[in-house]
């Protein structure tokens, strides 16, 4: 193949680009729609449930304080701590419950792995930063907010290309 | 001391050498923060416009990876494990999962298998997108920087779904994997390869059939069949000198020995050569998928359960698997304790770094960009 020729497909190969839609989106006004509602676990089976890896979700109506999710994060990121809380629950005599540092977590969701009671799972939210290093730890009350989030960009890819809808 | 120009009375520090001003060699550091070193410095010596004398100088980004391991269990391993290479993540606990599976006596699913094969080979897209979008950059293509980059994200996305984060998934598990695959995964996961295949030969159009690029890497930096078996590289580098070796052929893992895919070599050795087995890699890995998931069993479990803090016993064991630069290899020793007793990791990058002196002496300065990219050499897992 010529010089000249070569040079002209690698542009013509390009220029057939300007014309086709773009499958990159507007990130703060649009957002990617993940698979499910968070990264969950279910121990009876011993397999996770495919979910993407966010800020954690905790069921003050499950959780024992057990503080095995503590005990799995101390060799990996020591982001959980156990603090008392105020409320009272039958199942938790000590009343302590996990705190997440979210400037130490790694997102690994091993604690999520090693809850024996359906109590703590991972959900959508990553939009996490603070001014503060206080605002990125995260009290047992906040966990258990259920995160607002509007995520609705789907990427579809057909034969003519791909494009986010 | 012939040439000496400082006053008598300058103080030399100790280890640290004054260069002579009318020396016709020169001394360059390139990098540790160049942005075209990645996190390590090369000190060359240069006579005009020749390199004479090369010597890398890696470790600016040593963590202690191995050193760590031996405080943590079997399991709490994983997330700092997968880090040297947060792009290639899958393949790099693949040979540890490997290890812990043979030393703990654990028989892993066939649809696990699958998943992990999978898993892999996309990752494996997505590191060679990286770098091929390094290597697009420093040669001046920008275009190759922008393609690569942008098509990677929608692998991101697919890997996303499957894995849960975008690359430090710690998907991969003694065991299996974390978690099944979602639904639709397959339907999803053909679709993106089927495009992914289409704009690889995009690619090729725009980049490797470029006479400008043939022109700036051909015979640039050519390492012989020789030279490359003596010099002990890996990977795409070893295949671009003609050695057919890639572990998923030699010593098949999981289900490699199962699924229909052939090994790329090329003669010529060049930066050229060195560059295009990646690519060639990228296509062979969609063989790979589509035929993985065409294979897999549709239903079944995917991870065995463990115990809290598995115990190994009194041995030792040596896993290797294709990585996306070569072989990567985990020897995990065991002490009849939770954690490993020793772990060493043998990664491709260092591995091939040992070939960047004995290819830049001779050289152009300005051929140092196209040979140190093309040796697909990544600092942070050299230094572990």
């Amino acid at each position: 193949m010529g010089t000249a020729s070569g040079i002209i497909k690698a542009l013509n190969s390009g220029v057939r680009h300007i014309a086709t839609k773009r499958f990159t989106f507007r990130y703060p006004e649009q957002k990617l729609k993940f698979v499910g509602d968070g990264y969950q676990f279910d121990p009876e089976s011993g397999v996770g449930i495919a979910g993407y890896k966010g800020r954690h979700i905790l069921f003050h109506d499950k959780c024992t304080g057990c503080q095995l999710c503590s005990i799995a994060c101390e060799e990996i990121a020591e982001a959980i701590a156990m603090p008392k809380v105020e409320e009272e629950w039958k199942h938790n005599k000590k009343s302590i419950m996990p705190q997440i540092d979210y400037g130490k977590c790694v997102f690994c969701g091993l604690c999520v792995d090693a809850c024996p009671f359906y109590a703590l799972y991972m959900t959508n939210d990553y939009e996490l930063s603070s001014f503060t290093k206080e605002g990125l730890i995260y009290t047992p009350a906040q966990l258990q907010v259920k995160p607002q989030i509007d995520q609705d960009v789907e990427i579809q890819i057909d034969e003519k290309g791909a494009k986010h809808g | 001391m012939s040439g000496q120009v400082y006053p008598k009375d300058t103080k030399v520090l100790p280890g640290l050498q004054l260069e002579k001003v009318d020396d016709r060699i020169m001394t360059l550091n390139v990098g540790p923060q160049h942005p075209g070193s990645g996190h390590m410095r090369i000190i060359i010596k240069v006579d005009g416009d020749y390199i004479v004398h090369c010597d890398p100088d890696p470790g600016y980004v040593h963590r202690g990876e191995e050193k760590m391991a031996e405080y943590r269990n079997y399991i709490t391993n994983i997330p700092h494990l997968e880090r040297p290479v947060i792009h290639d993540s899958c393949n790099i606990l693949y040979p540890y999962c490997l290890g812990v599976e043979e030393l703990l006596g654990i028989e892993v699913s066939e649809r696990a298998k699958y998943i992990r094969v999978i898993a892999a080979e996309l990752n494996r897209c997505v590191y060679i997108q990286y770098w091929l979008a390094i290597y697009g950059i420093f040669l001046g293509h920008s275009t190759m920087f922008m393609w690569p980059v942008g098509d990677r994200e929608l692998m991101i996305d697919l890997l996303d779904k499957m894995t849960g984060a975008r690359v430090t998934h710690a998907y991969f598990v003694p065991g299996g994997v974390r978690n099944d695959i979602p639904a639709n995964f397959e339907d999803m996961c053909l679709r993106q390869v089927n495009y992914f295949e289409k704009r690889l030969k995009e690619y090729a159009d725009v980049f490797y059939d470029n006479p400008i690029l043939i022109s700036r890497t051909k015979d640039t930096g050519v390492l012989s069949r020789e030279d490359a078996i003596k010099l002990g590289t890996t990977g795409s580098v070893l295949r671009a000198s003609g050695v057919d070796f890639d572990i998923r052929k030699k010593e098949p893992y999981d289900v490699y020995e199962e699924l229909d895919f052939q090994t790329n070599v090329l003669k010529e050795g060049d930066s050229y050569a060195r560059s295009k087995i990646p690519w060639l890699d990228m296509l062979e890995s969609c063989r790979i998928i589509r035929d993985a998931l065409q294979k897999m069993p549709k239903s079944g479990s995917v991870r065995v359960k463990l115990k809290p803090k598995p115990k190994a016993g009194d041995t030792e064991v040596y896993r290797r698997v294709e990585s996306g630069r070569g072989s990567l290899g985990m020897h995990i020793v065991s002490r009849n304790n939770p954690q490993p007793y020793r772990l060493k990791i043998s990664v491709p990058s260092f591995r091939n770094l040992i070939a960047m002196p004995h290819l830049l002496t001779g050289e152009k300065l300005g051929n140092l960009p196209p040979v140190y990219w093309s040796l697909n050499y990544w600092p942070v897992e050299a230094d572990r």
